[in-house]
């Protein structure tokens, strides 16, 4: 194990600086995963009525801290995301100094904990750091919640080792892993293909139910909810998929300009690698217009029963937690969008070498930016129209059935939700562009 | 030049059926490019040779308009014999004769500069290698003139190769050359 | 000087003088002065690490040299903008490199298409052209295959072909056969050859190996960074 830990910390220190950017992002990763974890564990250490300073009373009651915490567990997932892609970076030279150590002679297991010692500490020093600042906040925990600090502050680093170490089982399996050719991603399991049936069987019983019993109609609300949410996201992600390769077919058929036929032949290559970047960013659009939607609905509803005295607590109650949920889905968003341009840069730094012999070849800067972008951009249009309509859909539905008080609006804002995200994923895959002129050095030219 | 067994490629020659001197020195010169082309006179007495030995005989006389020509044929024990030779191993040569070597250290051991020897070498072998690649790639060119010339540009470059190490390597020799 | 209307043989067309450049600490080039004439085919060879690639990538316009000058048809290269010299890569040079100038999504054709795209063409008459190239140097039947589908020898003669179909004045190659055997390497030079010697096109060619800088004119070796002097031919 010692000579582990040195070769891990040897192999670190001589590594490049994008191994720096990796470890520096699982840190700020694995610290966000703890602090939403100690604030769940927190509001859980809680037990009946307390007067909490902050949060508009939404945390003073059981049921209503219930929910908080399942939203701040909604949130993990985004989180875990951005972490995987984190353990991404560098991927492909991780992948060879592996594959190079198991060729030197190093067992299947020595390699793997190598690879779990090399992201276990930065995951270590995050969930320290978010510990450290979060514990000091909370005055007098009890010991149960002291219980759950350390469970949480401990979970994180070793499950992002366990990640880390999983996700290298093919470089391990084989000593010449890093000769393997790039493949393209395969299309969806039968995992994805059965949930997804599953998701639809569901909400067709939630649909077909009421018409057989009365008293089954708005009790159900939230669980509709979400799997319709599961399953317009489900199926956006398919689409993209599905549809990149015809899309990229069609379009390098037609294309007329460089750009448009490189960004076109590489979709038609690997449709489903950016389906799968991009499963996030379509889950995303149908929360967030579906929820812009709801909004709307709900705050002209709560405004009319304001006017009409039928409000049971302050209006800020109400306001607040939709404004929680809100941010919860721009951090959310944020996230991704960081993840998004992780990708682009790793993916930009992939092919730095066929990127630099094109540049040596006089191809303009220009043409291979675009390029770049048309990659984000091409794939991704059919995928957010199909969610945006479903996050519309939802609202429409929501619309239709809070009729209680106020003619319901039509929730036109939710259709300006799918825009806003097209536009912050193009503006997150701009940010590699920058890192073309650095990629594109000639230095580049001279190794395989 | 390497040394070939010019009975064995006549008899070869002959395989294919019977033909004159005139004939079989033609051919020879065409097959073999590379080589040095046979003197009328040497075939004329390797016939002989092989017709003594029992490994070809005079199938007859034919004069087509011109000078009379005597013609030959491979015997049976001929085609033994050709059979053999073309199926023994050729041993691979015990002793190079180096030119080059003998006079780097010679130029070393008279303190002259053999750096600029290996150099003027170097210079002088790849202009041949160039006009041997000239050759090869000539439009036309054909098989049998790619193949000797392949021959004879691989064993130009071994030469090559061996004089770039010993550059690189050319103090050390003259400290172990002087020190001797 | 060149007076412009008849090239001129006493002038190059390609010239660096005292070329100096250092990746960190390591001085790759430490005065190289080397010259390209016009049509002329020129072996630039020596040992791994002898600067021979850095001399290539300043003569192409790819870097700049820390130190001397890179003149290429009265321009001098060191001193144009970014903009320019990939406009000139584009349109006055091609380059070969041991591998990897072929985009792997492209099919051959469009490989060997796009820098015509670049420059301006339609799709369909930069294919047509493309076609008639690739046909040329010997990989018929296979322009609907990637590169990875493509061996070695071919993926090498679709790039040669994708740096000849513009017309350069100049090509650059850069170990064009370091990964191929020898046959495969000889079909990939004898087209390389042909192709530059019917065109008027000038090569310069990077190799350690003897056999393939055999197929150029004249040959310029460098040692540390510098040319050797040549030996004295008897």
């Amino acid at each position: 194990m010692r000579a582990d830990l040195r070769l891990a910390w040897l192999l670190t220190r001589g590594s490049d600086r994008r191994e720096w950017w990796r470890i520096g992002l699982t840190a700020l990763g694995a610290a966000m995963a703890t602090g939403i974890g100690l604030a769940a564990v927190s509001l859980a250490s809680l037990d009946g009525y307390y007067s909490v300073s902050v949060g508009s009373g939404l945390l003073d009651s059981d049921s209503d801290r219930r929910g908080v915490i399942f939203a701040l567990g909604l949130l993990l997932i985004p989180v875990l995301g951005f972490l995987g892609q984190c353990a991404r970076i560098g991927a492909v030279h991780r992948d060879r100094r592996l594959a190079a150590l198991r060729l030197a002679g190093a067992a299947p297991g020595q390699v793997r904990r190598i690879a779990a010692l090399e992201s276990g500490p930065a995951c270590l020093a995050g969930s320290v750091a978010a510990t450290a600042v979060f514990v000091p906040l909370w005055s007098h925990p009890t010991a149960p919640a002291w219980a759950g600090f350390a469970l949480v502050a401990a979970a994180v680093p070793v499950l992002g080792a366990a990640v880390s170490a999983l996700s290298l089982h093919r470089v391990v399996a084989s000593p010449l892993g890093w000769v393997r050719r790039v493949r393209a991603t395969r299309g969806p399991g039968r995992l994805f293909k059965s949930v997804t049936w599953l998701l639809a069987a569901t909400l067709l019983f939630i649909v077909v139910a009421p018409v057989f019993s009365d008293s089954f109609a708005f009790t159900h609300g939230p669980l509709t909810l979400i799997v319709l949410t599961l399953l317009i996201s489900f199926t956006a992600v398919w689409l993209s998929g599905s549809s990149s390769r015809q899309l990229g077919e069609g379009l390098a058929a037609r294309a007329r300009r460089p750009e448009v036929l490189i960004a076109a032949e590489r979709l038609r290559e690997d449709p489903w690698a950016a389906a799968r970047t991009h499963a996030a960013v379509l889950l995303v659009t149908v929360v967030g217009s579906g929820f812009v939607g709801v909004r709307q609905v709900l705050l002209a509803e709560l405004h009319t029963m304001r006017r009409e005295g039928h409000l049971a607590a302050d209006l800020a109650y109400y306001t607040t937690g939709i404004d929680l949920t809100a941010t919860a889905i721009l951090v959310a968003l944020a996230l991704i969008l960081t993840s998004l341009a992780v990708g682009a840069a790793e993916s930009l730094a992939t092919r730095r070498r066929g990127l630099a012999a094109q540049a040596a070849a006089g191809v303009p800067h220009g043409v291979l930016a675009r390029a770049l972008l048309l990659e984000t951009a091409l794939p991704l249009a059919p995928a957010v129209a199909v969610a945006g309509i479903g996050g519309l859909g939802i609202s429409a539905w929501y619309a239709s059935v809070a009729t209680d008080y106020i003619v319901a609006p039509v929730p036109y804002a939710a259709l300006l939700v799918p825009f806003a995200v097209y536009a912050c994923c193009l503006l997150a895959a701009a940010t590699s562009i920058p890192l073309l002129r650095r990629s594109v050095r000639p230095a580049e030219l001279r190794y395989a | 030049m390497i040394r070939m067994s010019t009975r064995h490629i006549l008899l070869g020659l002959l395989a294919s059926g019977p033909s004159h001197g005139y004939d079989l020195k033609r051919r020879h010169d065409e097959r073999f490019p590379q080589a040095r082309p046979l003197a009328y006179g040497q075939v004329y007495t390797t016939l002989q040779r092989l017709v003594r030995d029992g490994l070809a005989e005079i199938e007859g006389t034919a004069s087509d308009g011109g000078p009379e020509r005597t013609q030959y044929r491979s015997t049976e024990d001929g085609s033994l014999e050709l059979a053999r030779w073309a199926g023994e191993i050729a041993p691979p040569a015990p002793f190079v004769t180096n030119e080059i070597f003998a006079k780097v250290v010679v130029s070393i051991l008279s303190g002259g500069d053999a750096d600029a020897y290996l150099r003027a070498q170097r210079a002088a072998h790849m202009q041949r290698m160039r006009e041997l690649t000239a050759l090869k790639t000539a439009p036309g060119a054909d098989l049998a003139t790619v193949l000797s010339a392949d021959y004879a540009l691989n064993h130009l470059d071994a030469d090559l190769r061996w004089m770039t190490t010993t550059a690189a390597r050319l103090t050390t020799l003259t400290s172990e050359v002087d020190a001797a | 000087m060149s007076n412009g209307d008849s090239p001129d043989s006493t002038a190059p067309l390609l010239a660096a003088r005292d070329l100096t450049k250092a990746h960190g600490r390591t001085e790759a080039l430490r005065g190289a002065s080397v010259e390209l004439r016009t049509g002329e085919i020129l072996a630039v060879t020596g040992a791994s690490g002898s600067g021979k690639s850095t001399l290539l990538h300043c003569l192409a316009g790819i870097v700049r040299p820390d130190a001397g000058s890179v003149t290429y048809a009265g321009q001098r290269l060191d001193q144009l903008p970014e903009k320019r010299l990939s406009e000139l890569r584009r349109t006055d040079f091609g380059v070969v490199f041991q591998f990897g100038q072929l985009i792997p999504e492209l099919t051959a054709l469009d490989n060997v298409a796009l820098p015509l795209m670049l420059a301006g063409s339609s799709r369909k008459d930069a294919q047509t052209r493309a076609g008639e190239w690739l046909e040329r140097f010997g990989v018929r039947g296979q322009e609907a295959l990637r590169p990875g589908e493509l061996s070695g020898g071919q993926a090498q003669r679709t790039a040669l072909a994708r740096a000849l179909v513009t017309g350069p004045k100049v090509v650059f190659a850069d170990e064009p056969t370091g990964a191929l055997d020898s046959l495969a390497s000889e079909q990939v030079m004898t087209a390389l050859v042909h192709t530059a010697r019917d065109a008027g096109t000038a090569v310069l060619l990077i190799t350690h190996d003897a056999q393939v800088a055999a197929y150029a004119d004249r040959e310029v070796r460098l040692t540390d960074g510098a040319v050797a002097p040549a030996g004295v031919t008897a």
